[in-house]
C-alpha cells in the first residue's frame, strides 16, 4: 500500500516538476517580450497581482487544474523583520461537471478568501454543507458569502488582527443583514497573522482546519469539532420556521488557537476533503520540502500536488483513508476515499 | 477606470482653469507609494498616489478615505451591508444597477415618512431652502486639493444629491454646488457617475459633505463611491491662494464690488466716480458724490409723490403688525433687517420672534458667538433646533450649557440631532433645566460610553416624543424614562444597539405607556413573540416599524393579537421578518382596515393570492413594499404593475437583477 502511494506521489511530483519548468520558461519568455522599462514598472509596483494562465501545459495525468494566481509582492512594502505570508490556493470541486469554470473564491461548495492589510494577513476556508441542495438551497452561496464578507470586513477600520473569531462573528452577522436571504450552513476556519508580533491567530468551527509544519514535523494543528460522525459544527442560517430542526452552532463555538510563527514554517489551511483523504504522514512527506520556499510559482506546485493527491485518492475505492479509519472507530464500514470538494490554501512564512 | 492623473501644473497660483497637459507621468507617480494596494495598479485600495513635487501641483482624482459623520444609514454599524462605510474606496458595483449591499443606503426614501403618523414639523420652517436636506454624509480624502470635480457614483435610483459642500483649510464650509428643482427632473433610471458643475473656487479642501433630498425618489438611493478631483497644492502656493479674493482677481472699480448699493446706484443711472481702492471708495462717495446723488434722487421722489396716493411707510405700522410680518422671515433675513436702522433693530430683536429657533439650515455658520447673541434675544424660547451644528468644534459645550441654563426653562421642543459637541454634562443640563420638555430628539449620538446613562434625564416627566434614532443609551435610563413619562406618544429606538433588550422595553411600554401612537424599532434586537404580544396592549398604536427586528423568530399568535388590538394601525413595517406565515398575511388583510403603508420586504412565503387579498381589503393602502420576496417575484412584473394601477397603490418590487 505504501509503495503504491509512494509511486503515485513520485509520478505526480515528476509531472509537477516538468510542468513547472515549462511554466517558468513561458514566464521568462513573457518577461523578455515586455520592454525593460515596462518590466521595471511592473516589478516596482506594490501589490501587483498578475494572472498567469498556465499555458497549454497542464499536467498530463490530471483533470484541468484551476488557474494559478501569483502574488508578486514587492519586498519594499514591508520592513525586513516583519513576518508575512506568501500564499497560494488550489482545489477541485467534487463534481467537475457541475462547476466547469474556475471562479475565484470557490471550489464547488467550498469557498476561500485571502487578503492582507497593512497590519496582518488573513486567510480562510469554508465548507458548505451539501445537504441543503435537497431543499432547493445552493450550499455554496452561504460559504461564498461568508468568505467574501470576511474579506471585506478585514479591510474595515475596526478589524482586530488578534481576533479572527470576531471577524467570523461579524461576517456571520453580516449574512443575517442581507435583504436577499441567504440560507444554508457551512464549517469555517479563519486565521490571521499579525505581522508585527509574528503570532498566528485562528478560529475554527467544524472539520476544516489548519496544520503548521516546521522542520519536517507538525507543530500545530487546529481542533476538529464534531457533534457526531460526519456531522461537524457548522454556522447556519436555517429557513424561517425551521430553526429548531436544524443544527446551528453560533460563532461563539469557535475553537481558538494562537501560535508563534517563524520564517520557514509551512501553513496548510484546508477543508475536510483533504484531511479525510490524505493522511498526515503523506502531507508531511510532500510539504516538508516546501519549507522556506518563497517563490509563489514553486509553492503553487506543492499546493497543486496536495490537491491532486487528495482528489485522486478520494476516488480510489481501495485507499485506506483517514475517513475509513475514523469510520471504523464508529463501527461504520466506509472503504476507499471520500469524494468531496477540495480546497487547499498553502502559505509559507517568510 | 479613469483615474485622472494629469502631469504638470501651474507654476504659481494662477487661475485653476489652466488646461492640464495630457501626459501621464508614470515614473514620477511610482516614486512615492506610501501604502500597499490590494489589487493591481488600477485598483488601489482607496486613492491614487501622486507625486508631490516641490514646484508644482498635480491634478489627481481620489476616492474616499474615511467617513466622519452621516445622518442615517440603512444597515447597522457592525455589519458592512448598506452602511455608510461602503462609500470608502473605489466603487465596487458601478456601473451595475441594482440594490446591492456593498453600497451606502440611507434610511428613508420619498415622502412616506412625512406622511406617517410620526412625522414632525420643522421648527422655524421658513429657514429651509427650497430643496431641504433630509440626509447628509461627511467624508474625507487623503490629499488637500483645489476641487475641480466631485463625482458621485450612484448605483440605484440616482437623483438624491442636492448640495455639495467643501470644508476649506480656513475652517469654513463652502457650497460647491446646489441643485435647482429642475435638475431633479430628468434623472435616468440607470447607474450614473454624477459630476455636477462646481462653483469656481480657490479653496483647498479634503473634506466634503454631500446633502441628499429624498422627496422625488421612488425608492432608496444608493451611493457606491465618491471621487474628489482637483489640483494638489504645494506649500509654496498655499499663502498665495489664501490671499483675499479681491486682491487676486485684480479688479477695477466697477467689477470688484457687486454689492447691493452699487447695483442700486447703477440702476439709478448714477455712476459714482470712485478710485480703484476699496477702502476709500465710500469715503469719497460721501464727500464728493453724495450731494449730487441726493439731489437726483430727490427729484425722483418728488415724482413718486405725485404717483402715490398715501404716504404710509413701513415704520408707521403698529408694532404687532410689524412683528407679524417679520415672523415670516428666515433667521438670516431677520438679522439683516436689524442692520437697517435703530427702529428695525429693536423690532427684529424682539423676543417674540425668537420663540421658535432653528439653526439647522445654518449648520455651517453656527458657532458659539451666534449662540451668545441669540441667548440675549431669545428670552421666550420654546422650540430649539440645533441639529447638525457644531460638527468641527465651532460650538463649545460650555456655551451651550450657558445657553440652556439661561433660556431652557420654558423649552418645550429640543432637537439636537447629530450634534457632535454634546458631552455628558450637556445632557445632564438638559435633564436638569428643561423639565418642561414635550419633545426631545437626540439622534445620532453614538458615543462610547453612551452619553445617555444612569439618571441624567430622569427629571423629564412630560415627554410626548422621544427620538433616539441611532443613539446609544443605557437600558436602565430608557426604562426609567418610560416609567416617568406616561404621556409618551412617539418613541424612536431604531439602531439602538445590542445591549438593549426589546422584550423588556415592550413590557414596559405595555405597562406604562399605553398612549403610544408610534414606535420605531428598526434593527433593534431580541424582540420575540412575547414582546410583540405585550405591544398589543398599546391600543392607540398607529405606526409600528419592526423592520429587521425579529428575523427568523416564530411569531405564533402575536401578530394576530397586535392587529386585533390595534385597529388604528396606519403604518406597519415588517421588513425581513422572515417568520411571517401565510396566516399572518391573511390576518393583515382582514384586520388592517386603516393600513396606509405596509412594508413586507424580504418575506419569503408571500403568494399572489395573499397580496391580492391585502390589496382588496386594505382600501386605504398607499404604499406596499414587496422587494426581495423571492417566492412572489418569480412571476411576471406586469401583474404587479396592473394591480398597482388598479388599486392605486405604489408597489415596490426591486431585486438584484444579476444572477448569483
Amino acid at each position: 500500500m505504501n509503495d503504491y502511494l509512494d509511486n503515485a506521489r513520485r509520478n505526480i511530483q515528476r509531472a509537477m516538476n516538468s510542468s513547472y519548468h515549462s511554466l517558468t520558461e513561458a514566464a521568462s519568455m513573457a518577461g523578455t517580450l515586455a520592454t525593460s522599462t515596462g518590466f521595471q514598472v511592473l516589478s516596482r509596483l506594490m501589490g501587483l497581482k498578475v494572472q498567469v494562465m498556465p499555458t497549454s501545459e497542464s499536467p498530463p495525468n490530471s483533470p484541468t487544474p484551476s488557474t494559478a494566481e501569483l502574488d508578486l509582492q514587492s519586498t519594499t512594502t514591508f520592513t525586513p523583520d516583519q513576518i508575512r505570508l506568501v500564499s497560494v490556493v488550489c482545489g477541485f470541486p467534487k463534481d467537475i461537471a457541475m462547476y466547469p469554470d474556475y471562479v475565484k473564491g470557490q471550489f464547488g461548495e467550498d469557498a476561500w478568501f485571502r487578503t492582507s492589510t497593512s497590519k496582518a494577513d488573513a486567510l480562510g476556508v469554508a465548507d458548505g454543507v451539501g445537504g441543503w441542495r435537497v431543499y432547493g438551497i445552493d450550499p455554496g452561496h452561504f460559504s461564498r458569502f461568508l468568505m467574501r464578507s470576511c474579506e471585506r470586513l478585514a479591510h474595515s477600520a475596526d478589524f482586530e488582527s488578534t481576533r479572527p473569531e470576531q471577524l467570523l462573528a461579524r461576517a456571520y452577522c453580516n449574512l443575517l443583514e442581507q435583504k436577499q436571504p441567504i440560507l444554508g450552513s457551512c464549517t469555517a476556519c479563519v486565521l490571521t497573522l499579525n505581522r508585527e508580533s509574528g503570532i498566528l491567530y485562528a478560529a475554527n468551527i467544524g472539520d476544516s482546519g489548519l496544520l503548521i509544519i516546521r522542520d519536517g514535523a507538525i507543530v500545530c494543528r487546529s481542533l476538529e469539532q464534531q457533534h457526531h460522525f460526519n456531522t461537524p459544527y457548522q454556522l447556519a442560517v436555517p429557513p424561517p420556521g425551521q430553526g429548531l430542526n436544524v443544527l446551528t452552532d453560533g460563532p461563539e463555538c469557535a475553537a481558538l488557537l494562537e501560535f508563534d510563527m517563524q520564517p520557514g514554517d509551512i501553513l496548510i489551511l484546508a477543508t475536510d476533503g483533504v484531511y479525510d483523504n490524505v493522511s498526515e504522514e503523506l502531507l508531511l512527506q510532500v510539504l516538508s520540502h516546501a519549507a522556506g520556499v518563497t517563490d509563489p510559482v514553486k509553492l503553487q506546485m506543492y499546493a497543486n500536488s496536495v490537491a491532486l493527491m487528495a482528489r485522486s485518492l478520494s476516488f480510489n475505492p481501495n485507499h485506506e483513508s483517514p475517513f475509513t479509519q475514523n469510520a471504523r472507530r464508529h463501527n461504520i464500514d466506509a472503504p476507499g476515499g471520500k469524494p468531496d470538494d477540495i480546497t487547499v490554501v498553502l502559505a509559507s512564512v517568510v | 477606470m479613469s483615474l485622472l492623473a494629469f502631469g504638470g501644473g501651474a507654476e504659481d497660483g494662477s487661475s485653476s482653469d489652466t488646461e492640464p497637459d495630457a501626459l501621464i507621468d508614470f515614473t514620477a507617480m511610482l516614486m512615492e507609494r506610501k501604502h500597499e494596494c490590494n489589487g493591481g495598479w488600477f485598483s488601489c485600495g482607496s486613492k491614487l498616489q501622486s507625486q508631490s513635487h516641490e514646484d508644482h501641483g498635480y491634478y489627481l482624482g481620489q476616492y474616499v478615505l474615511g467617513v466622519l459623520d452621516f445622518s442615517s444609514q440603512y444597515g447597522i454599524d457592525y455589519s458592512i451591508s448598506y452602511t455608510a462605510a461602503n462609500v470608502i474606496g473605489r466603487p465596487t458595483k458601478f456601473p451595475a444597477y441594482g440594490d446591492y449591499p456593498e453600497t451606502f443606503t440611507m434610511r428613508t426614501y420619498g415622502d412616506w415618512w412625512q406622511l406617517a403618523p410620526s412625522a414632525t414639523q420643522e421648527i422655524q420652517a421658513q429657514n429651509l431652502p427650497s430643496l431641504p436636506t433630509h440626509d447628509f454624509i461627511v467624508v474625507y480624502f487623503e490629499k488637500f486639493v483645489v476641487p475641480t470635480e466631485v463625482a458621485i457614483f450612484e448605483t440605484f435610483n440616482p437623483g438624491g444629491v442636492v448640495r455639495i459642500w467643501a470644508y476649506s483649510i480656513t475652517k469654513r464650509w463652502t457650497c460647491l454646488w446646489e441643485a435647482k428643482p429642475s435638475d431633479l427632473n430628468q434623472v435616468p433610471h440607470d447607474s450614473r457617475r454624477f459630476a455636477p458643475p462646481l462653483k469656481k473656487t480657490n479653496i483647498i479642501t479634503k473634506t466634503l459633505r454631500i446633502d441628499f433630498n429624498h422627496s422625488r425618489l421612488n425608492y432608496y438611493t444608493e451611493i457606491d463611491a465618491i471621487m474628489l478631483c482637483g489640483r494638489t497644492v504645494p506649500m509654496r502656493c498655499m499663502h498665495q491662494l489664501l490671499a483675499p479674493v479681491g486682491k487676486r482677481l485684480g479688479n477695477t472699480g466697477e467689477e470688484s464690488g457687486n454689492g447691493p448699493i452699487i447695483c442700486k446706484l447703477r440702476t439709478l443711472k448714477f455712476q459714482p466716480s470712485c478710485q480703484a481702492n476699496d477702502a476709500v471708495k465710500l469715503h469719497e462717495f460721501i464727500n464728493n458724490d453724495l450731494s449730487k446723488f441726493l439731489m437726483d434722487s430727490h427729484v425722483e421722489s418728488e415724482q413718486q409723490k405725485h404717483n402715490s396716493t398715501t404716504e404710509i411707510c413701513l415704520t408707521d405700522l403698529p408694532c404687532e403688525i410689524l412683528l407679524k410680518i417679520l415672523s415670516y422671515l428666515d433667521l438670516k433675513s431677520l438679522f439683516r433687517m436689524g442692520q437697517v436702522s435703530h427702529l428695525f433693530y429693536d423690532i427684529s430683536t424682539h423676543p417674540l420672534l425668537y420663540c421658535d429657533l432653528s439653526l439647522k439650515s445654518y449648520w455651517q455658520l453656527a458657532n458659539s458667538e451666534l449662540l451668545c447673541t441669540l441667548a440675549r434675544r431669545a428670552t421666550m424660547l420654546r422650540k430649539l433646533d440645533l441639529s447638525w451644528c457644531g460638527g468641527f468644534g465651532e460650538i463649545s459645550p460650555t456655551e451651550f450649557k450657558k445657553f440652556l441654563t439661561q433660556r431652557g426653562d420654558n423649552m418645550t421642543h429640543l432637537r439636537l440631532n447629530s450634534c457632535k459637541f454634546l458631552n455628558a454634562s450637556c445632557i445632564e443640563t438638559v435633564g436638569i433645566v428643561c423639565d418642561n420638555l414635550i419633545e426631545l430628539s437626540l439622534r445620532n449620538c453614538t458615543t462610547n460610553p453612551p452619553l445617555l446613562n444612569f439618571s441624567c434625564l430622569a427629571n423629564l416627566k412630560n415627554l410626548e416624543r422621544l427620538d433616539l434614532f441611532q443613539t446609544a443609551f443605557e437600558s436602565e435610563l430608557l426604562l426609567s424614562m418610560l416609567e416617568s413619562n406616561r404621556k409618551l406618544k412617539h418613541l424612536n429606538l431604531a439602531f439602538c444597539g445590542v445591549s438593549v433588550n426589546m422584550d423588556n422595553v415592550a413590557t414596559h411600554l405595555a405597562t406604562y405607556n399605553t398612549q403610544l401612537v408610534s414606535l420605531d424599532m428598526w434593527k433593534a434586537h431580541f424582540l420575540s413573540a412575547r414582546g410583540l404580544q405585550s405591544l398589543s396592549r398599546c391600543q392607540q398604536l398607529e405606526e409600528l416599524d419592526l423592520g429587521w427586528c425579529m428575523r427568523e423568530a416564530t411569531l405564533g399568535d402575536s401578530l394576530y393579537q397586535l392587529l386585533f388590538n390595534c385597529p388604528k394601525l396606519k403604518k406597519l413595517f415588517l421588513s425581513a421578518m422572515r417568520g411571517i406565515t401565510e396566516r399572518d398575511l391573511m390576518h393583515i388583510a382582514t384586520l388592517g382596515k386603516n393600513l396606509e403603508q405596509l412594508d413586507l420586504m424580504g418575506i419569503l412565503n408571500i403568494t399572489h393570492e395573499r397580496v391580492y387579498d391585502i390589496l382588496v381589503h386594505c382600501s386605504k393602502l398607499k404604499l406596499l413594499d414587496l422587494c426581495f420576496c423571492d417566492n412572489f417575484m418569480d412571476r411576471d412584473f406586469d401583474v404587479i404593475a396592473d394591480w398597482s394601477r388598479l388599486f392605486n397603490v405604489d408597489i415596490k418590487n426591486s431585486r438584484i437583477y444579476n444572477s448569483r
